[in-house]
């Protein structure tokens, strides 16, 4: 079962990271969007093996079905053939490489460095330990009742047993919040993105 | 293939996809492509918060809510984004962020 | 023959010598060639002058000096195999029994104890040390004495002699081995490089005289009078067992360098280059100097040996007991003793205290010590420690400044931060010799005193030692990125390798400092010799603008090159690969121990890349693609088989001087253990104390070696793919020319013009040392003509001299004072508004290099605390 998630682990990672590394290198507007369509995918498939169904589920639905459309709507509305391909400078993207080596380096240290405060010395926590090696029976337990404990949660009725420090989450409040903002946003993408007269002497 | 996934490789591939979506905003000359860019960036940071939600049972809950609410945030933000693209489109003629410099000092 | 058995160390003595009988013969044949040329009229002087060689030598100056550095390279050899005999060398160092003993009885129990003596004389490393002396592997003769009398009135008091030795051990064999060698390879390729100066009559190309150009004399002779003696410096510093000896030969390797650098004198540039070297390597002897008198006053004594079992303690006491500051500075608080004029005072109460104490204790070889009263903390008397009231000691600080004394010679001779600028324009002297002052001779001579002397660096000195050598390392290679002539990049190049070797030597990476030191010998002296014969063959044209697919027309030298290069790149099973991962994984090792010096690992492990890049880039651009100048192209030749040969036998060795079996294994090279078999035994104990004090927060690292041995696969993975990184972009820029090379320069102005004049090195010395020196100066002369003439002459120039003083502060300082506030502000305001650029991807870059930025400060604050 172990060797089991390692592989899809491997799979799904390595195809994430290829079709990222693609997006990032294709000059083809067309084909960027495509190759983060697969990203995307692939961020959810790593989302259902870490046992977050919902959170998978979402992704695939408001993002790879939602937002990706906004995007490839985006890239219809002004695909106009100059702006398809459009060249980079060579030093421009040496630097950009460059930069990039950096920051995953400096990245990688610190994701390195986290030993030992998740790493297995933490007796207190044997939970921790056995999420740790991935153990899929005990993911699946925790998931299926996450989903409900989700809802709850969002709702403030939760009626689970207490966090370990005896406290509560509710998250009613982020939630009416984030309610709002997409609101918001509806109302603001609609007024600047509605068809209006181009203004012919700008500057 | 050999040993078991650990926190470590999920962080790496989040670092990997916010290194992607970084380098996508600075080399992308068009404005679709930053906006594509920002979204591997959102994405990295996603697996962060659900590996950390997995890896460490104190934060199960808070882990998945905070990937859910960059979910919907990305989704407004790109609705927002595209309008602004639009709109500059229709200033501008052109998705060319290089020629939207104005605020140059 | 018996005599050379009983006494194998005299057969490097001969070998040094050898090239001084080559130098007085060319010096004595030349002289009386001069003489006799001006008295040509008398037939018998004329035939005697005819037979000295007329006015065309021939190669007989170059025969002499071949054969005499062929003969020292295999009397040296011969040494070094006997050496061997006597103390082989074991590649595999079984750890599976060692480990088994506690740290501290490991490091007590070391077999390479020669730099060690410990006082009783009945333990085995007394008795090594002594069968060491009978089989004649070292010994001196008094050269000068200052005073005849003891107290006794018998033998000579301390500090009043000063003797001439010799010392063999695996380090100097080593070195002899490897100078005499290379050295004989520069003479022979010299022979065929300076053929031209062989001529009636030379006309140099580079000055111009009234009619033409400059025309003289052939100094064909001359110049291998001058090898001679440069090699015979080297091999005298090589063999020294003392300071004075060496410091001796230092200047001797200096003024020929001089003589060298300044070989066509007539240019302007050439003898500028060779005053400037003379210069800026006396700013380093000034240093070197004060470290010998600290040293000479405190210790009484220049003998290496001497001096380190002076200022470190022993690993066992007069009972056979190990100590537990084994191999350290016992530093301590003498609680009675006010005057520290006296260093030989009784030390009535004394508590020693390692992190703090201003004294150290000084051992010698009479003393009956104590071991149970040598640890930290423990308070007592001189008496009851060593068995003296009249225990002598040396202020730690005095230590300390004595140490970057020495060092600052050092960085003076190996061309390091910030007393690097001489090296590149030393490369106005004839390639050859280039490539002895870069391989072999001077700047190899700073590194070997560095390690020579190793045991007396404080930890402090050290960390300054390694600051040095990783700021060196780095600002020469990205000078070397920018730079097109193709000496000058090996010029760099050899200063950024030295800053490795620095380094390493900084961090307590004694072994693989001194190992990069000599396969980088190879591998230098076959770019430079390798670049003489690209020069050679163009018909002295150096710049690579003009060159470009010179490889069909050179192949053997592209070749030759083309293997240099993947040596000093570290490409894997070539020679640098191995010596450059000893010295990361030793710098990763120190990281581990001190992670808020992480500076030290991270820029030698990105300027590997950067190494690379512009290695990679000199050969693309010399041999591969269209050439650039069809004039240099039609004329282009390879070089005749006399420089060729010594290429391809330097070229091989390159390859293959580091390999160890199996050979794939990055930290099993026979040279590396052959040199790790002369270690100290401070480095050692250095690293064992580091380890111990890190200990102490919980983390285990077992012995250095373990340790080094666990980081090796780590760097050396982390350097391949620096490596392969540094090695795509110069492919991609040089070779495929999918990265436009003059695009990314329009793209960074600012930064290719700040590589271009090397870091305004020069620019800040002309206007902090020069030009301050030249005002002051014309003040003295202003003086010497206005107030003194002027109070012999009339008063009143006096007057108007000061007023004119007086007009010049107020136009100068006064004025340019409030310019340069104005003019600072104007220019740092324009200079930032070029930072808003307006362009939203450059807003990205900068948003991610910030956090880079915080990270590592972070990073850093996080390390520094406790």
């Amino acid at each position: 079962m172990e060797s089991m998630h390692s592989f899809l682990f491997w799979v799904i990672a390595g195809l994430t990271g290829l079709c990222a590394i693609a997006t990032v290198v294709t000059d083809n507007i067309v084909r960027a969007a495509t190759w983060l369509l697969f990203t995307l995918g692939g961020v959810s498939g790593i989302f259902f093996l870490l046992g977050a169904d919902l959170v998978g589920a979402i992704q695939l639905l408001v993002y790879v079905g939602g937002t990706l459309v906004l995007v490839i709507f985006g890239v219809m509305l002004t695909a106009q053939s100059p702006f398809l391909n459009m060249k980079t400078s060579s030093a421009e993207w040496a630097i950009s490489i460059a930069v990039g080596i950096m920051l995953l380096t400096f990245l990688c240290f610190a994701v390195f460095s986290i030993k030992g405060k998740f790493g297995p010395a933490d007796a207190q926590h044997p939970v921790a330990q056995d999420v740790r090696r991935g153990d899929a029976a005990d993911s699946d337990a925790a998931t299926s009742t996450s989903t409900m404990q989700i809802g709850q949660a969002f709702l403030g009725v939760e009626n689970g047993p207490p966090r370990g420090d005896g406290k509560r989450v509710h998250y009613l409040l982020p939630f009416e919040i984030v309610s709002i903002h997409l609101l918001v946003v509806l109302i603001g993408a609609a007024y600047l993105a509605r068809a209006k007269k181009r203004r012919e002497t700008m500057l | 293939m050999s040993g078991a996934i650990l926190l470590e490789h999920y962080l790496v591939l989040g670092a990997l996809l916010f290194v992607c979506g970084a380098v996508c905003m600075a080399t992308k000359r068009n404005a679709i492509g930053v906006l594509i860019g920002v979204e591997l960036v959102l994405n990295g940071a996603g697996v962060n918060f659900v590996a950390f939600s997995h890896f460490n049972p104190a934060f199960r809950l808070e882990g998945m809510i905070f990937a859910l609410f960059v979910i919907v945030l990305a989704a407004g933000e790109a609705a927002v984004a595209l309008a602004i693209v639009l709109n500059f489109y229709n200033n501008h003629t052109t998705v060319d962020v290089d020629s939207a410099e104005e605020l140059k000092g | 023959m018996q005599f050379i058995q009983d006494n194998p160390g005299l057969l490097f003595v001969i070998a040094t010598l050898l090239p001084l009988v080559s130098f007085t013969l060319l010096l004595l044949a030349g002289a009386a060639r001069g003489v006799l040329r001006q008295h040509q009229q008398n037939p018998t002087l004329k035939s005697l002058y005819e037979l000295l060689g007329g006015d065309v030598t021939g190669r007989g100056p170059a025969y002499v000096g071949l054969a005499s550095m062929v003969l020292a390279f295999g009397l040296s050899f011969y040494g070094f195999v006997l050496y061997l005999g006597d103390y082989p060398v074991h590649l595999h160092h079984s750890t599976t029994d060692e480990e088994k003993l506690p740290a501290k009885v490991e490091v007590a129990e070391k077999k390479e104890g020669e730099e060690e003596h410990h006082g009783a004389g009945k333990n085995p490393q007394a008795e090594l040390r002594k069968k060491h002396r009978l089989e004649g592997w070292e010994g001196s003769v008094s050269w000068a004495r200052l005073s005849f009398f003891d107290e006794a009135g018998t033998a000579a008091a301390p500090g009043s002699e000063l003797r001439v030795g010799y010392y063999i051990d695996h380090l100097s064999a080593l070195m002899f081995v490897m100078v005499t060698f290379v050295a004989s390879l520069i003479h022979l390729f010299s022979t065929g490089y300076m053929a031209d100066e062989l001529n009636k009559q030379v006309e140099d190309h580079e000055v111009h005289a009234a009619d033409g150009h400059y025309k003289r004399r052939g100094r064909f002779g001359r110049f291998f009078m001058f090898l001679s003696l440069f090699c015979f410096s080297m091999l005298n510093l090589l063999l020294a067992d003392n300071l004075f000896q060496i410091f001796v030969s230092w200047e001797l390797v200096g003024i020929c360098s001089f003589l060298l650098i300044g070989f066509y004198y007539e240019r302007t540039s050439a003898s500028n280059a060779a005053n400037k070297a003379f210069i800026v390597n006396r700013i380093g002897d000034a240093g070197f100097l004060i470290g010998l008198m600290i040293l000479w006053t405190y210790l009484g004594t220049f003998n290496f040996q001497d001096i380190f079992q002076q200022v470190r303690a022993p690993a066992l006491d007069a009972h056979d007991e190990s100590i537990a500051l084994a191999g350290t500075f016992v530093r301590f608080h003498d609680v009675e003793m006010p005057n520290r004029r006296e260093p030989t005072k009784p030390l009535a109460g004394m508590k020693i205290d390692q992190k703090a104490g201003p004294n150290v204790l000084l051992f010698h070889a009479d003393d009956h010590i104590h071991g149970d009263k040598l640890k930290d903390g423990v308070t007592g008397t001189a008496r009851s420690a060593v068995g003296h009231e009249r225990a002598p000691s040396i202020p730690y600080v005095w230590l300390v400044v004595a140490g970057l004394g020495i060092f600052l010679g050092c960085v003076g001779k190996s061309a390091q931060f910030p007393l690097q600028v001489w090296l590149p324009d030393a490369m106005e002297g004839p390639t050859p010799v280039s490539a002895l002052i870069h391989a072999a001779t001077m700047v190899a001579a700073g590194v070997y005193l560095v390690g020579r002397v190793f045991p007396i660096f404080t930890f402090d000195a050290l960390l300054v030692i390694a600051y040095v050598g990783a700021i060196t390392l780095f600002v020469a290679a990205t000078i070397a990125v920018v730079v097109t002539d193709i000496k000058k990049v090996l010029a760099y190049s050899t200063v950024s390798q030295l800053g490795y070797m620095m380094l390493a030597l900084g961090i307590g990476g004694w072994a693989a400092g001194l190992f990069h030191l000599m396969t980088h010998a190879f591998f230098k002296a076959l770019l430079f010799l390798g670049s003489g014969s690209v020069i050679y063959g163009c018909h002295h044209q150096q710049d690579m603008q003009k060159m470009g697919g010179l490889f069909p027309k050179m192949k053997i030298t592209a070749l030759t090159m083309l293997v240099g290069v993947f040596a000093i790149a570290g490409i894997p099973l070539f020679s640098g690969w191995y010596s450059k991962d000893a010295v990361l994984a030793n710098a990763l090792s120190f990281f581990t121990l001190h992670r808020e010096h992480f500076l030290l690992f991270v820029l030698p492990l990105v300027t590997a890349g950067i190494t690379t890049f512009y290695m990679f880039r000199m050969w693309f651009m010399t041999f591969t693609g269209e050439p650039r100048d069809d004039h240099v192209y039609e004329h282009a030749h390879e070089s005749p088989w006399i420089m060729t040969v010594p290429l391809i036998l330097l070229a091989i060795l390159s390859f293959c001087v580091a390999w160890g079996w199996p050979i794939y294994k990055a930290d099993h090279s026979w040279l590396e253990h052959a040199i790790a078999a002369s270690q100290p035994a401070a480095v050692e104990n250095n690293w064992q104390v580091q380890i111990d004090a890190h200990a102490q927060h919980g983390a285990n690292h077992g012995s250095y070696k373990d340790m080094v041995h666990e980081s090796h696969a780590m760097a050396g993975y982390l350097a391949l793919g620096v490596v392969l990184i540094g090695l795509a972009f110069a492919a991609s820029s040089y070779l495929f020319r999918f990265l436009d090379p003059a695009e990314s320069k329009e793209a960074f102005p600012g930064v290719h013009r700040f590589l271009q004049h090397k870091w305004y090195f020069d620019e800040l010395y002309s206007v902090l040392i020069v030009r301050p020196g030249l005002v002051i100066a014309h003040w003295c002369r202003a003086f010497d003509t206005y107030v003194i003439d002027g109070i012999v002459n009339r008063v009143g120039s006096a007057n108007l001299a000061v007023s004119r003083w007086h007009g010049w502060v107020d136009k100068y300082l006064v004025d340019g004072a409030v310019n340069l506030v104005g003019n600072v502000t104007l220019a740092v305001g324009l200079w930032l508004r070029n930072l808003q650029t307006g362009y939203l991807r450059s807003y990205v870059l900068f948003l991610v290099l910030a956090s880079i930025g915080i990270w590592a400060v972070l990073a850093l604050v996080v390390a520094a605390a406790p």
